[in-house]
């Protein structure tokens, strides 16, 4: 690997490397403005716009260090952090409320991102809250009609990964030779944790995509759509993909999209075989007895 | 199967996976989903020559309290603490899909459903997240869970109840985050980041996890009652449980919308005042925001019974 | 690396047939869990155990016809996951299990 190659912690790099020239506003989406520049700097939020449509960016900060949250930094999605981009997609729904599904803005997320802020304070005040608000605002964009797109350039570690890319319609990721991390945990702590011998664990993950850490891997389980091998060519496959999930949801394809179509895809790629096993035997037995639930009149 | 009424008076924090799920809802009303006898444990497991539960350690199925149609998810914290994998993920993920499709069909049969009539969905959370053996799947589950979470809006109530011994850690903190109101007992524990991990990665400055009283005050039921993260504190028994899950059940979707923390620009714009407060107090326990809630002697909290502790405790307002 | 499957059968009396299938324990640590189903086979009572600890077949077959003269049970089928339960908890679980299904 060429390690000037790697992208890690240049999130905002990335969005010049993605969006029209000079197009990116910061702090500005729609009507909303973001106008403390001390609030959640481990997020970089705006408007920009590629290929010429106007699109949403939420990308980590890699460079940033949130000076009232000492445990955020280096991407790290604090509480702040997940409010802010959680407001940064609500304000791109209002900013297209009265538009129809089809010309719902893109949201493009940029993710680079190590973990969710790890704080005592933040567990007095529910870090909890904020990574869910950010999903739960994610999810009901994605449900209106806007594309989202999840571009992983660096790190998509566990729970900042859940709230920073997994609910995006489709997931994009530089392949592993640029040092990309997709990963709960890296395979040698997995090893200590769980005693099993890294050398057998890294064995079995040659047949088996489902703890091994790397892009590779989650592709393997759907769980990535697709890997990209050079960084000159996130621009063009992220405006495919936009065109892609658009061309789906006027189809009415949702359920090919998001967290849910990876799931098909994930049995597609042979990755997650028993998900849509238990999921039809679920579906027979309540079939059976759902006459006795229904209201009785 | 314990009789249905010996399980009303027993502890829930003592309680598995199974009990809970059957005394949740009304008496003989429970029909498990993907049960036991369906033998879908998790492969992955088994390649790892790791022991396996033919439930993958969630029961999951549908059962009714008074005549609302409720859908259960409960987690096994003695099965690898409760962790997520790819079947226990698939199985959580489509009791609340099936939630949902049920609520439509009933919706489209009957024009005059009433509340009480519309299906809930009940999580009983023991669980740290995750599924290391499978960590992969189990993030992807959690994903989808969340997915269902936002499609269940408007339709499902979704009703998360804590008071188990593993609590609720992990990505699951923030799925429990994300229902529309929860239910806890005292010994429940709710958060993201478990404070051995805090410890682990920011020091024993940032958090001594080795002191419970001080994790118990900072992730435990009477504290997230004063903060606002859970709507409702119960005793520790089953019935108490089942019977604030009858009350909730009967409850319009505006009373749910209102129940909730997150999910709406105004929803975020009030945490957001959370966490200003937050920035400005830097609280070193969860007792200086007790205080600050206009409680005038925090440590007594703690201990006083759960009565007394409702009758008087201020809960913060921001 | 794998689970070991370990399948015997024990002559059972006739005498306590099951009436229904019971599940019964969790796959906690030093602990089990059991499906006990009806099945007619001369009385027999056929075992499957999965467990992650390998070489104690002998003990496995000796705590189960235990379980077996004791209890009475007969015509049954037995599926086990084990996670390194000691004999008196498989003891234990067994009987609980068989208390269960008889009080169903």
């Amino acid at each position: 690997m060429d390690a000037t190659e790697s992208m890690m912690g240049r999130g905002r790099e990335a969005i010049d490397m993605i969006v029209d020239p000079e197009s990116f506003t910061e702090n500005a989406i729609g009507a909303k403005t973001f106008d403390d520049p001390d609030f959640g700097p481990c997020a970089a939020v705006g408007t920009a716009t590629l290929d010429g449509q106007t699109v949403t960016i939420i990308a980590s900060d890699g460079q940033a260090f949130n000076e009232r949250f000492p445990v955020v930094y280096a991407g790290i999605i604090g509480m702040e952090e997940g409010y802010k981009m959680a407001q940064a997609v609500y304000a791109s729904l209002e900013a297209d409320a009265d538009k129809p599904k089809e010309e719902k803005r893109p949201l493009v997320l940029i993710v680079d991102t190590p973990g969710n802020g790890p704080g005592k304070v933040e567990e007095i005040f529910g870090m909890n809250k904020a990574t869910g608000a950010y999903q739960l605002a994610l999810a009901e964009a994605r449900l209106a009609g806007h594309p989202i797109i999840a571009m992983v350039i660096g790190r998509a570690i566990s729970g900042a990964f859940l709230c920073h890319g997994l609910q995006a319609d489709n997931i994009l990721s530089l392949d592993a030779s640029f040092g990309t991390m997709i990963h709960v945990m890296p395979l040698t702590s997995v090893s200590r944790i769980i005693r099993k011998d890294l050398e057998v664990l890294e064995e079995l993950s040659k047949s088996n995509p489902v703890f091994a850490a790397g892009p590779q891997f989650f592709y393997a389980l759907g769980g990535v759509e697709e890997l990209v091998d050079q960084t000159d060519k996130m621009r063009a496959a992220i405006i495919d993909h936009i065109a892609t999930v658009r061309a789906a949801k006027a189809a009415g394809q949702d359920d090919t999209l998001g967290p849910w179509g990876r799931g098909a895809l994930g049995a597609e790629r042979d990755g997650r075989v028993v998900r849509p096993k238990v999921m039809d035997l679920m579906n027979q037995e309540f079939a059976a007895v759902a006459g006795q639930y229904a209201p009785q009149r | 199967m314990p009789k249905w009424n010996d399980l009303q008076g027993r502890s829930f924090l003592e309680s598995n996976a199974r009990d809970r799920a059957v005394g949740l809802v009304d008496e003989g009303t429970f029909t498990e989903l993907a049960g036991p006898f369906d033998r879908f444990y998790s492969p992955h497991l088994e390649t790892l020559g790791e022991a396996v539960e033919f439930d993958d350690g969630i029961v999951t199925g549908v059962g009714r309290v008074g005549v609302t149609p409720v859908f259960v998810i409960s987690q096994e914290g003695k099965f690898i603490g409760g962790s997520v994998g790819e079947v226990g993920g698939a199985k959580m993920v489509n009791a609340i899909r099936l939630a949902i499709e049920f609520h439509d069909t009933l919706a489209a049969a009957h024009p005059d459903l009433t509340d009480a009539e519309k299906p809930i969905v009940v999580i009983s959370f023991e669980t740290g997240g995750v599924r290391l053996h499978e960590s992969n799947a189990g993030l992807l589950a959690h994903a989808e869970v969340m997915d269902q979470l936002q499609k269940a809006r408007g339709k499902v109530p979704v009703i998360a109840v804590i008071g188990s011994k593993v609590g609720c850690f992990g990505g699951m903190g923030f799925v429990a985050a994300a229902t529309d109101c929860i239910v806890m007992s005292e010994f429940g524990r709710l958060g993201l980041t478990g404070p051995e991990v805090i410890e682990q990665e920011m020091g024993k400055e940032e958090f001594d996890s080795g002191d419970r009283a001080l994790v118990f005050r900072t992730t435990g039921g009477k504290h997230k009652y004063i903060v606002g993260d859970c709507n409702y504190l119960v005793a520790d028994t089953l019935g108490a449980f089942h019977d604030q899950i009858a009350e909730l059940a009967t409850k319009s979707l505006a009373d749910f919308e209102a129940m909730r923390r997150i999910g709406s620009p105004e929803k975020v714009a009030q945490q957001l005042r959370g966490v200003a407060l937050a920035a400005e107090m830097q609280p070193k326990d969860a007792r200086d925001v007790w205080a600050h809630a206009g409680n005038a002697d925090p440590v007594a909290l703690t201990d006083m019974p759960l009565p007394d502790f409702l009758a008087q405790v201020k809960r913060l307002s921001v | 690396m794998s689970l070991n499957t370990l399948t015997f059968s024990v002559k059972g009396d006739a005498g306590a047939a099951l009436k229904a299938p019971v599940h019964h324990g969790v796959v906690g640590s030093g602990d089990m869990e059991v499906l006990m189903e009806p099945k007619a086979q001369d009385g027999a009572v056929s075992v499957s155990i999965v467990t992650p600890v390998a070489g104690f077949d002998d003990l496995w077959k000796r705590v189960l016809q235990t379980f077996v003269s004791q209890s009475g049970l007969s015509d049954a089928h037995l599926d086990i996951n084990d996670n390194n339960a000691t004999p008196a908890v498989v003891l234990l679980r067994l009987r609980q299990a068989m208390t269960e299904a008889q009080a169903n």
